[in-house]
């Protein structure tokens, strides 16, 4: 029976193809699963069942209807209904409030309160939650804000419920509780599209399973009839880029980086890693695996609950990142816009910030630090009009080689870089990694977070691999497969304590 | 940066010259009476004026740059002005450290400030409302509705180094505008501030300490306004809880007119003060027009909007 159809959709940000055309169909009254690593283009096409953003063409057909949405109410109208990993709702406002926001029952402009408080009720009698309709949302504990947003998707009652990773901020007795609910809403005959990193989750509420790789259609697979190494395969089976051979670190010496059962819950438990000098380290995981948190900690952004870091051998106290930069860690962040440039200030201020910061300088030597800055960039071949522009004028990529720049013009011991190619085009790439493998040659730690896998083992000489906030295991050499990762990243926990 | 922030302090300039001029034409005088705005006497008086603000907006101005705002500056003078003025009138204490003590009470109001923000993490704009109410309601405390004469009190007048006491005022506003115009565009710590204004998290990524940087802004905010109380009690020769209020807003109008942006990491210190002055001739030839008594108020805000404008069309075409 035909239900959900995508019909080559497209879509592009920029020079990024989010989409390339995907067509697949989802079968009215099923549970379907969608999977695909970071970046494979999910959300992109959820965001587009969704009305929030527009596809460059194809189409969208629900029983051989064609459907397009100009904004997301369109969307909601038509009856499908979302729920999104980061819940969206209005903690302020009451649990009616919240189901009944945008669409309130009125009368003359005034809120009926008591006849959606009635209707909240049943809806939320139907899912089986005890909640008071009047309780604040933000009472409410992680499982039922989310359970909260299934609800308002029946009191619009909706025939498709999509579901986007509602399990990451739940427990496994709440996930319990949701998956029940789901049972049932199929049972009533909802279209569940169901996406998630989890693939016994998967495999325990899906029929079919369909898989996107860099934001291409695969194939869609009944899931009674293929193993969970199966689907990984399909999620990150493509051609592997050629191996780069590195020269071995140095056995025996001092590790650039060593971190001992080092804790901050609920991000990370007892992670105890080692970087040699002129070693690459890859730490791999999936978004939420805690792994930014873990170098924001090491970097003195947080505070650790326990644990210990040192460097060079030497144990640190490091209280915050302006120690531990005079200490010889550097950390290139995730988020270059929020977490590492300055557009209110020129390209030279950009580069000598940091450097010139953890000096102590008291004066700024505009002569000598246009020299270095000149320097840097001619060395790190960063594309811009001159010293004075700000980074708001360059690519993706040379704005990502100045937060490289500047942390290398620190000189640091430990190189730890998150995300360091996210967002920035093959070239720029290709030079961020021959950056990388230039400092591990000179003798720098480097610990590289990166969710391409491609990319990880491409440039990593091991890879270890977190999830849920502990590291789940550590592969090297020609032990690190795309599968033999992923399977370690995706897999529930070796031992439940 | 540097060649941007050029430029926009010549915009007000060139704004404060139109200003001179167009008054000096309005004003202009019938045949064999002298000019009652464009003289030296004049002028002098409009900057003996504007220095109180203007010694604030220095303090302001970087403040702003951080990305913060200080509501305290007018309660700090008249606090400032009120304990500088008793312990000379009225405790008998010699001028110089009575002064000082003044000072000190700028110290204590931008370390209170800063403690709020940085430690309860506050934000600014409330913390500095509560420091305003408390400043003011301790000038209260102090005087205890009394009124201190300062002028009866200095025989002869004030003559520090020799200098006559009416330009001692603007000599310490410019003095301090070139001082920390120096600082902010020349020194670590100014640019740190910049830093810290422009993208506070890529700050504290960079090893900036954000606390730090911002605790010194709000010191710098409550020192400068308590000189600025010291500078009002000499040159009004009175100490006064009342004084100065609603100083704080004009003030921070003055650093926006000079080029400051209240999201942060934008503007500069000699802006500030040039900003002062284009309201300090405001309000000294508005109420020399015929007629005009009742709009200046209305026509200073109308001009802090225009400048504003004006300012951020300039921006936009300069992109």
């Amino acid at each position: 029976m035909p239900g959900l159809e995508f019909r080559d959709v497209r879509k592009s940000f920029g020079a990024v193809n989010a989409l390339k055309g995907v067509t697949f169909s989802v079968h009215q009254g099923e549970a379907h699963a969608l999977v695909g690593e970071n970046g494979a283009g999910k959300s992109t096409l959820l965001k587009i069942l969704a009305g929030i953003v527009h596809p460059d063409s194809g189409e969208l057909f629900w029983e051989d209807a064609r459907m397009t949405f100009a904004t997301p109410r369109e969307a909601l109208e038509r009856g499908i209904g979302m729920v999104y990993q980061e819940m969206l709702s209005f903690p302020n406002l009451s649990v009616s409030a919240n189901i009944f926001a945008g669409r309130e029952l009125t009368r003359g402009g005034r809120l009926l309160r008591s006849e959606m408080e009635t209707r909240t009720s049943a809806i939320l009698a139907e899912l089986h939650l005890r909640i008071n309709p009047r309780a604040a949302a933000e009472s409410l504990p992680a499982a039922h804000r989310q359970l909260l947003q299934v609800a308002r998707a029946l009191a619009f009652e909706c025939h498709i419920l999509v579901l986007d990773e509602p399990t990451t901020a739940l427990t496994d007795a709440e996930a319990d509780h949701l998956f029940a609910v789901l049972q049932r809403l199929k049972a009533q005959g909802v279209t569940l599209l169901y996406v998630s990193h989890r693939l016994p989750e998967v495999f325990r509420l899906c029929e079919r399973v369909s898989v996107l790789r860099d934001g291409a259609y695969v194939g869609t697979y009944e899931t009674s009839a293929i193993r969970t190494d199966d689907v990984v395969r399909a999620m990150v089976g493509r051609d592997l880029p050629p191996r780069a051979e590195h020269a071995a670190p140095v056995a025996g010496a001092a590790a650039a980086l060593e971190v001992r059962g080092l804790t901050r819950a609920p991000a990370f438990r007892d992670v105890s890693l080692a970087v040699g000098a002129g070693e690459i380290v890859g730490l791999f995981g999936l978004v939420g695996s805690g792994r930014s948190e873990l170098l924001e900690t090491i970097f003195g952004i947080y505070r650790p609950h326990g644990g210990s870091v040192s460097v060079g051998g030497r144990p640190l106290a490091i209280r915050s990142p302006r120690q531990a930069a005079r200490e010889g860690i550097a950390l290139v962040p995730e988020e270059r816009h929020r977490q590492g440039l300055f557009f209110n200030l020129g390209l030279r201020h950009n580069l000598m910030m940091p450097a010139r910061t953890i000096a102590g300088d008291l004066i700024v030597r505009g002569a000598r630090e246009r020299e270095e800055a000149t320097r840097l960039m001619f060395e790190w071949r960063i594309k811009a009009a001159g010293l004075t522009v700000g980074p708001d004028s360059l690519s993706g990529g040379n704005q990502q080689k100045v937060v490289l720049a500047k942390w290398l013009a620190t000189r640091p011991r430990v190189l730890m870089l998150d995300e360091p190619t996210k967002g920035v085009d093959v070239g720029a790439k290709f030079e961020i990694h021959e950056i990388i493998r230039r400092q591990a040659a000179a003798g720098l730690g480097c610990l590289v977070v990166s969710s391409d896998l491609p990319e990880v083992l491409a440039l990593c000489h091991r890879v270890v691999v977190m999830r849920e906030g502990r590291i789940q295991g550590e592969l090297s050499g020609n032990g690190a497969t795309e599968e033999s990762v992923m399977h370690l990243a995706t897999s529930e926990l070796k031992d439940a304590s | 940066m540097k060649r941007l922030l050029h430029v926009r302090e010549l915009s007000t300039v060139a704004i404060l010259i139109a200003e001179i001029l167009f008054f000096s034409w309005y004003l202009w005088p019938d045949a064999s009476r002298s000019h009652p705005f464009l003289n030296a006497e004049n002028f002098l008086l409009i900057l003996k004026y504007s220095s109180i603000y203007g010694i604030a907006a220095v303090g302001a101005a970087v403040v702003i740059i951080s990305g913060g705002i200080d509501l305290a500056p007018g309660s700090v003078i008249a606090l400032a002005s009120v304990v500088c003025a008793y312990l000379f009138v009225d405790a008998g204490w010699a001028l110089a450290p009575s002064m000082v003590c003044a000072l000190f009470v700028g110290v204590g109001a931008g370390l209170l400030s800063s403690i709020l923000i940085v430690v309860v993490k506050l934000p600014p704009f409330i913390a500095t409302l509560g420091v305003m109410g408390i400043t003011r309601g301790l000038a209260f405390i102090v005087t205890e509705g009394r009124y201190f004469d300062v002028s009866s009190k200095m025989t002869g007048g004030w003559r520090p180094m020799g200098l006559p006491a009416d330009w001692v005022a603007p000599l310490v506003m410019i003095a301090l505008a070139i001082v920390f115009q120096v600082l902010m565009t020349r020194f670590q710590w100014g640019r740190q501030i910049f830093a810290v204004g422009g993208n506070e998290t890529a700050a504290l990524f960079s090893g900036v300490a954000v606390g730090r940087i911002k605790t010194s802004v709000y010191i710098l905010s409550g020192v400068l306004a308590a000189v600025a109380g010291v500078v009002l009690a000499l040159v009004q020769g009175q100490g006064k809880a009342d004084l100065a209020t609603g100083y704080e807003l004009d003030i921070i109008a003055s650093a926006v007119v000079g080029g400051a942006s209240l999201s942060g990491g934008r503007g500069s210190v000699m802006g500030a003060v040039l900003g002062t002055l284009i309201f300090g001739v405001l309000r000294n030839a508005l109420p020399q027009i015929p007629g005009a008594t009742f709009y200046d108020r209305l026509i200073v805000g109308l001009a802090v909007i225009v400048i504003v404008v004006m300012d951020q069309l300039l921006l936009k075409r300069g992109e």
